[in-house]
């Protein structure tokens, strides 16, 4: 094992080089923290079970200056503690680790504040903690104090402060006693909308201006919108490192099939007591199984925007029933009711069905947005008197973002957007519209 | 990017990590110079009096000392100016133990820095022991007060008191490092000290004259002069001493002693350094 700190960056030379780099943890068993828990250990010959963890295992990782690079894994998978071990918290188990260049590091929320002194002096306190003169802060303290919008607060000990507050004076801190690098964990998820703005415009100048950021966030987003170059981490190993949209997509992909089997088992285990309560009908047609496939006809409860989807409905009928009418309803998990077709609807009557069969609902490409959504089903009569079958929200799904960027509110209309006066691609565009 | 990676590319030497570690420290001065004022401003925050306890504090134990003593000492014992003699003692014995059981807990005491920052953490005892010492020096106005009161004669060696001071502070420094990682890896750490801080109080002579240490005594069937033992293995008997030929007597204080005294405080100086840093890089995880 190696460490290696330089207090300058090389012009051309990377900041960050991680050489086979392991972290190991003694999962602590309680360890003997006292002098007479070692004594008694003496006798003992047991030798407490050695527990290990290693939250980061064999990662190899370089990072030039100007690099900007988002981290994404799911909770545990090891974010953290790569960024501590850059930053020179924790120590790495083995492999060698370079860091150049001056680092502020955003890792908890307060962190490297006193409680009881004031902001003003705590700004200078994390400076010097930055490794910055009190000369320079001097400089710099007015524009921290601005940007952090505490106004009176500033002279208040902080212990009185409330965690958004931390935040903001963290961040103004670290961003304006320009780094060479940059470590942000999470932290900044507890500021308010504005202020996330805020922070998203500092750093995307930070970045202009040749700052080297890592981001770790659970806000894909985010990291899509301001990183070069993403990191996933799971268990504790690299899973991918590239093209921000690259690695999202194999996240997502492989997150979406987690998501899957857990629901599956759980969902078996809740369908009986949920059927008595949410359905009602005379029983005449019966819907047994409901299917959410996608394109290969494979079942699944997790989709993308985009993808697409059909429902099908195998059912059962006691006796001929003439022109029934099969229906779907799709809310949303706060209780919006999005959409409901049916047969009628769509022009699809009906002969008179007997026994079984299966009637579906082809959906080219869907168009509700990252969520999870409680599907029905409805079988009535012709002239919608009699209820056959009805189950209420029976079905949940999930939709994950998919390519599409958008984000605000339940569905993409799956417009398209032009400029009138555009010549060339206008027509095309147009067509290709109206062409589905 | 001109240059090629399968080459890890070294400096061509590397200077000691004990030279590394220092250059880092002079380069965080701030963070030391800061840690000392807020420790400062936390100790007196919510006092009336503040920094005014730094100057009652010794009065107050000055006169406990000479009232109790009043009693205690036989006439063979007694002391000419008994109150500026214990005086002389008792400030840097305070300061000693305050330094010392303050950074014990310098580093498990925070732990949200450790454990969320990174910064040298030698930072953290050091400004312990600093803070201490402003105390120290501030306790002086009350010692340069009772010296005038008592008309007691100034040495021209005066001059060698900043040098004491600085002796002094690298030996509580030295065990401050020693303590403050033991007290990470076991708590119990803080404990012990406040026994032992309790004996060494008792075997050195701070209440009382080194006189009061036999010259020549029959341990085990051989004559040992108890007095000059007694300041070879306590660094402290001799520092005290030293501060009393300053400050009371009004003499110089002999060169031997002095040397003696400064190499010793240098080795566990040097000593506690090496050992807190040898450690120091395991705190985050352990705390």
């Amino acid at each position: 094992m190696s460490v290696t700190r330089n207090a300058k960056a090389t012009p051309g030379q990377p900041l960050i080089e991680l050489h086979h780099v392991s972290k190991r943890f003694a999962m602590h068993r309680e360890r003997h923290r006292s002098f007479q828990d070692s004594f008694i250990s003496i006798f003992r010959k047991t030798q407490a079970t050695k527990d290990e963890f290693w939250p980061l295992r064999d990662v190899s990782i370089t990072i030039y200056p100007g690099d900007c690079i988002g981290i994404i894994g799911r909770n545990g998978s090891g974010k953290s503690t790569l960024l501590k071990m850059i930053s020179g918290i924790l120590p790495p188990t083995s492999g060698d680790l370079t860091v150049s260049g001056r680092i502020s590091a955003l890792l908890e929320l307060g962190a490297g504040f006193h409680p009881d002194l004031t902001g003003r002096e705590n700004v200078y306190l994390n400076g010097s903690i930055y490794g910055i003169s009190r000369q320079k802060m001097s400089q710099i303290i007015d524009k921290i104090i601005d940007y952090a919008e505490l106004g009176d607060f500033i002279d208040t000990p902080i212990k009185h402060y409330s965690s958004g507050m931390y935040v903001r004076l963290g961040f103004a801190v670290a961003i304006h006693t320009e780094p060479d690098l940059m470590l942000v964990d999470e932290v900044l998820a507890v500021g308010d909308a504005a202020f996330q703005r805020k922070c998203m415009d500092s750093i995307q100048q930070y970045r202009r201006q040749g700052g080297t950021l890592l981001l770790v966030s659970h806000d894909l987003g985010a990291i899509q919108a301001i990183c070069n170059r993403v990191l996933w981490i799971e268990d504790g190993v690299i899973q991918a490192d590239g093209h921000p949209t690259d690695v999202m997509m194999t996240y997502q992909r492989y997150y979406v099939e987690l998501e899957e089997a857990r629901q599956q088992t759980h969902q078996e285990a809740q369908d009986d007591e949920k059927n008595n309560k949410q359905r009602w009908g005379n029983g005449q047609v019966r819907v047994t199984q409901v299917e959410l496939c996608d394109a290969k006809g494979e079942a699944h409860t997790n989709f993308r925007t985009g993808d697409p989807m059909t429902v099908r409905l195998h059912y059962e009928a006691k006796g001929v029933i003439e022109e029934p009418i099969f229906g779907l309803a799709i809310h949303h998990q706060q209780g919006t009711h999005i959409c409901g077709p049916n047969t009628k609807f769509g022009g699809l009557t009906l002969p008179a069905i007997e026994g079984s069969g299966i009637i579906s609902y082809l959906i080219p490409s869907l168009s509700l947005l990252a969520g999870g959504y409680l599907l029905s089903i409805a079988v009535v009569n012709q002239n919608n008197t009699e209820t056959f079958d009805y189950q209420d929200r029976t079905i949940t799904f999930h939709v994950y973002p998919g390519e599409s960027q958008e984000q605000y509110g339940l569905v993409t209309l799956n417009g398209v957007w032009q400029r009138e006066n555009e010549t060339v691609l206008a027509p095309t565009v147009t067509e290709k519209f109206y062409a589905r | 990017m001109i240059a090629n990676n399968n080459v890890p590319i070294k400096p061509l030497r590397q200077p000691p990590v004990i030279i590394q570690r220092l250059q880092e420290l002079v380069r965080y001065r701030e963070l030391v110079r800061n840690l000392v004022v807020s420790e400062l401003k936390a100790r007196y925050k919510a006092s009336v009096l503040g920094f005014v306890w730094s100057l009652l504090n010794p009065l107050a134990m000055m006169l406990v000392f000479t009232v109790v003593f009043s009693f205690l000492l036989t006439d063979k014992n007694r002391v000419e100016k008994y109150p500026l003699f214990l005086l002389c003692g008792l400030l840097p014995w305070n300061y000693f133990t305050a330094a010392v059981m303050g950074s014990v807990q310098s580093v498990v005491g925070n732990a949200n820095l450790v454990k969320k920052v990174y910064f040298p953490r030698e930072a953290l005892p050091i400004a312990g022991v600093l803070a201490q010492l402003v105390n120290f020096l501030l306790a002086f106005i009350v010692l340069f007060a009772a010296l005038v009161v008592f008309r007691a004669h100034f040495s021209p060696w005066l001059w060698l008191l900043p040098l004491v001071i600085l002796i002094q502070t690298c030996f509580a420094l030295g065990i401050a490092f020693i303590l403050s990682t033991l007290n990470v890896f076991y708590r119990d750490t803080m404990m012990i000290m406040d026994v032992i801080m309790l004996a060494w109080f008792f075997l050195t002579p701070v209440v009382y004259s080194a006189e009061a240490f036999p010259r020549a005594h029959l341990i085990l069937g051989h004559i040992v002069d108890v007095r000059r033992w007694a300041y070879i293995l306590n660094p402290m008997a001799s520092l005290i001493n030293m501060y009393r030929d300053l400050l009371f007597l009004g003499s110089r204080t002999d060169l031997d002693f002095f040397l003696r005294t400064t190499i010793t405080a240098l080795v566990v100086l040097i000593f506690g350094y090496w050992f807190f840093i040898r450690y120091s890089d395991r705190f985050g995880e352990e705390l």
